[in-house]
């Protein structure tokens, strides 16, 4: 009951927000507008009568695309967290953390100055986004793993190290941009501000294949999450299975970094949170995560844009300000439950 | 001859595994029945997880064949084999905080599609598997907050749910108290007898292993070294040769099966200038006297006891010299002459008060002897003379002579005490 429960209530929060959220901002658009503007150009209603031009303009140029990317991205990072949590089989895991984001982000930069320097340029930049997701996680995974488990230790070191290194040679990469460093430092920072409908064409439909994975690694998930040996005692081809799984946290991951650049903590804080309310059973935990990670998102972007208006924080301070305080919160639990335990 | 019809649910031929250091099992060869409950025993590194990753499909024989169910587990994907074979770990530690349910559901994942949730019929199972277990009340409770032995309980229903013909269990109870251990033994057996299992089980505890196996396979540096029924593996001799510890095995007083006694190495019995005491036994009554003096310092001697008497074994394993007959033969000259002289040598004669019959009332004799002689002589008198004289009056008489010239204990500690050497 209280797991129906909470996707309920998690399904009525993200529509609320998501209609908060496009209408707040210079013009105040009332939700009854933006529903019965939607219901119009989805062709279920006559155009209502006594909105101005401008509002339409803000409402479908501006807020609608930049409010649904927030829910891919969101979606995609927290999805991205959940299954690499349960693949290093360590709470701590998170898309940014583990170097995963960093990979992605190399690997955007790279397309983006061979295409041209447009981060929207179609399926290119997040298909070559995820690629270098995918090498970062490979590296780290091989380096973090000592013996059947991944230790905090090494996770967060080998990360640190991956995410230090591909830093450097980002840093390296953009000498060579000229004039686009700037657009590209930009996009860097994480945010979704003047991201129009391209790049949620570009995002979608990778975000939307990578959720649909995610969900079928869901059971399989929570085998791993009892040790690999008990895993394959029950069935699961542990090795297949991990490049599977690994590749969709990278092919999130990638999708959202490519349109948002690295933004950090969703992919933490989501699933961490919702665990506590609905358990670890990650066929609930990931459906609930995609949710909760597009809700979480939407109401960082609506403060990021809000808080300091007319100026623009970037989301991914917000997400960093609310998620690190909890990261090291979760850092110290954990170290404390080893201390106990040895 | 009922049994040739059983058929084999794990056979293994010729078995030879191990990792990329070289072979750790060689040419194993063992086969385990339905309804059949075998144990493996042998000390670490032997080989024993070895065979049993090999049986499970986690590791590849080098060379032989495994069979499961008479299936090739390395033939069929893994989901498949895990319907045949299922493992019981000697614990679980997930990462995240499931709830017992959940865990126990996952045993059912080799039937699942990757995108189903479980259907009704897979949470039925799951639930008789958390019955059969004894774990149904516990299907809410995240696992981490149960107890080692609850835990372990879940971890078997989820090996339950996979519904396979053959049970692995990689020494099961080994963090386990008692009340737990014997639960979960109790539950595999019931599963082997009621819906012909095949279980193969590693132990540590060789009373285990003895007290609830139907068979033994003992493993050594990799190889089978005994095979067979609980008394013909587990023996004074196995325990030497695989363990290097020299270990009293004495059949169980109930069912026979083997059972072994560890303690303290004996001390080596005094020799040279020790005083001596000898005891006068039998049915266990001298066995406490024998300790307790060698332990006050006297050099004990022991006798005339009937042998496989427990007085007789206690005499033997502590090194006493003791005059010893046949089991219920009478005391004959010779050793009424041996035992009459270890007396005459002894600082002190005690003599317990252990039924006489017809066999043994010589001892009796003896000590009237001795004692007439002006020897020094002690009875321990816990029980009156009548209620264990059991030759007609002969044994009272000579009981009730002696107690003229003897010292009476009503205890142990007071016999101890009475017989103290003089310091």
């Amino acid at each position: 009951m209280r797991r129906q429960g909470t996707m309920i209530i998690l399904v009525v929060l993200l529509v609320a927000a998501v209609l908060v959220a496009v209408g707040v901002g210079a013009v105040w658009i009332p939700p009854a507008t933006t529903i019965r503007l939607v219901a119009w150009k989805l062709g279920m209603a006559e155009r209502p009568h006594g909105v101005a031009p401008s509002v339409e303009i803000i409402l479908f140029q501006l807020r609608i695309p930049r409010v649904l990317l927030a829910t891919v991205v969101g979606s995609a990072l927290a999805a991205s967290g959940a299954v690499f949590q349960a693949l290093f089989r360590n709470p701590l895991a998170d898309p940014a953390i583990i170097g995963v984001s960093s990979g992605a982000a190399l690997g955007a930069i790279a397309a983006m100055l061979v295409t041209g320097g447009a981060f929207a340029g179609g399926l290119v930049v997040p298909a070559v986004a995820f690629l270098g997701a995918l090498a970062a996680g490979l590296l780290v995974y091989r380096l973090a793993r000592v013996g059947p488990a991944v230790q905090v230790a090494t996770l967060l070191l080998a990360g640190v190290a991956v995410a230090a290194l591909i830093s450097a040679v980002m840093a390296l990469v953009l000498t060579y941009s000229g004039e686009r460093i700037r657009s590209i430092y930009f996009w860097l920072l994480g945010g979704l501000s003047a991201r129009g409908w391209e790049s949620l064409a570009a995002a979608a439909p990778l975000a939307a294949v990578g959720v649909v994975a995610a969900l079928g690694t869901a059971g399989n998930l929570n085998l791993v999450a009892l040790g690999e040996e008990r895993a394959a005692q029950l069935g699961l081809e542990v090795e297949r299975f991990k490049r599977v799984a690994l590749a969709t946290g990278a092919l999130l991951a990638g999708a959202a970094v490519a349109v948002a650049g690295v933004i950090g903590f969703v992919g933490l804080m989501t699933p961490h949170l919702l665990r506590l309310v609905l358990g670890a059973d990650h066929r609930r935990l990931l459906p609930a995560s995609v949710l909760g990670g597009a809700l979480f998102m939407v109401l960082a972007d609506l403060a990021a844009r809000t808080l300091r208006a007319p100026e623009e924080i970037p989301v991914g301070a917000v997400t960093a300000l609310l998620g690190a305080p909890f990261f090291l919160y979760l850092l110290r639990r954990q170290r404390r439950e080893a201390g106990a335990r040895a | 001859m009922r049994r040739v019809l059983v058929p084999e649910l794990l056979s293994m031929e010729a078995v030879t595994a191990g990792y990329d250091g070289g072979a750790v099992v060689r040419e194993v060869t063992l086969s385990v029945r339905a309804g059949e409950v075998v144990g493996l025993i042998g000390p670490n590194g032997s080989g024993k997880t070895t065979l049993v990753r090999v049986a499970s499909r986690a590791l590849r024989p080098m060379a032989g064949s495994v069979r499961v169910a008479g299936t090739d587990p390395y033939a069929i994907p893994g989901r498949k084999a895990a319907r045949l074979v299922a493992v019981v770990p000697q614990e679980l530690a997930p990462t995240f905080s499931f709830t017992a349910l959940e865990v126990v559901l996952m045993g059912r994942s080799p039937y699942l599609s990757p995108w189903g949730g479980g259907e009704p019929h897979d949470y039925r199972k799951a639930r008789e598997a958390m019955e059969a277990a004894a774990v149904h009340h516990l299907a809410d409770r995240p696992l981490e907050e149960l107890s080692g032995g609850e835990k372990q309980g879940v971890v078997l229903a989820q090996a339950l749910a996979q519904d396979a013909p053959v049970l692995l269990l990689d020494e099961p109870t080994t963090h386990l108290d008692l009340r737990h251990v014997v639960g979960i033994m109790e539950t595999v057996m019931g599963l082997a007898r009621d819906e012909g299992k095949a279980v193969l089980a590693v132990f540590h505890d060789l009373n285990l292993a003895s007290g609830f196996c139907h068979r033994l396979v003992a493993l050594d540096r990799g190889r089978v070294v005994a095979e067979g029924a609980p008394e013909e593996v587990v023996t004074r001799e196995l325990l030497r040769d695989l363990y290097a510890v020299d270990a009293e095995v004495t059949p169980h007083f109930a069912t026979g099966r083997p059972t072994v006694l560890l303690g303290p190495p004996l001390s080596p019995a005094p020799r040279g200038t020790f005083p001596l005491a000898h005891v006068v036994g039998g049915a266990g009554r001298g066995a406490p006297a024998m300790r307790g003096l060698a332990a006050l310092g006297y050099a004990v001697t022991a006798g005339v006891l009937h042998a496989q008497d427990t007085d007789a074994v206690v005499a033997e394993r502590l090194n006493l010299k003791a005059v010893v007959v046949p089991p219920f033969s009478e005391v004959d000259e010779e050793a009424r002459r041996e035992v009459i002289a270890l007396m005459r040598r002894a600082e002190v004669v005690v003599v317990c008060d252990a039924p006489y019959g017809p066999a043994n009332v010589g001892n009796l004799v003896a000590a009237t002897l001795v004692a007439e002689e002006g020897g020094r002589v002690c009875l321990l008198e816990q029980v009156p003379v009548e209620e264990r004289d059991f030759t007609g009056g002969e044994a009272t008489g000579l009981w009730r002579a002696l107690r003229e010239r003897a010292a009476v204990a009503r205890s142990y500690e007071e016999l101890l005490a009475v017989a103290a050497p003089p310091s």
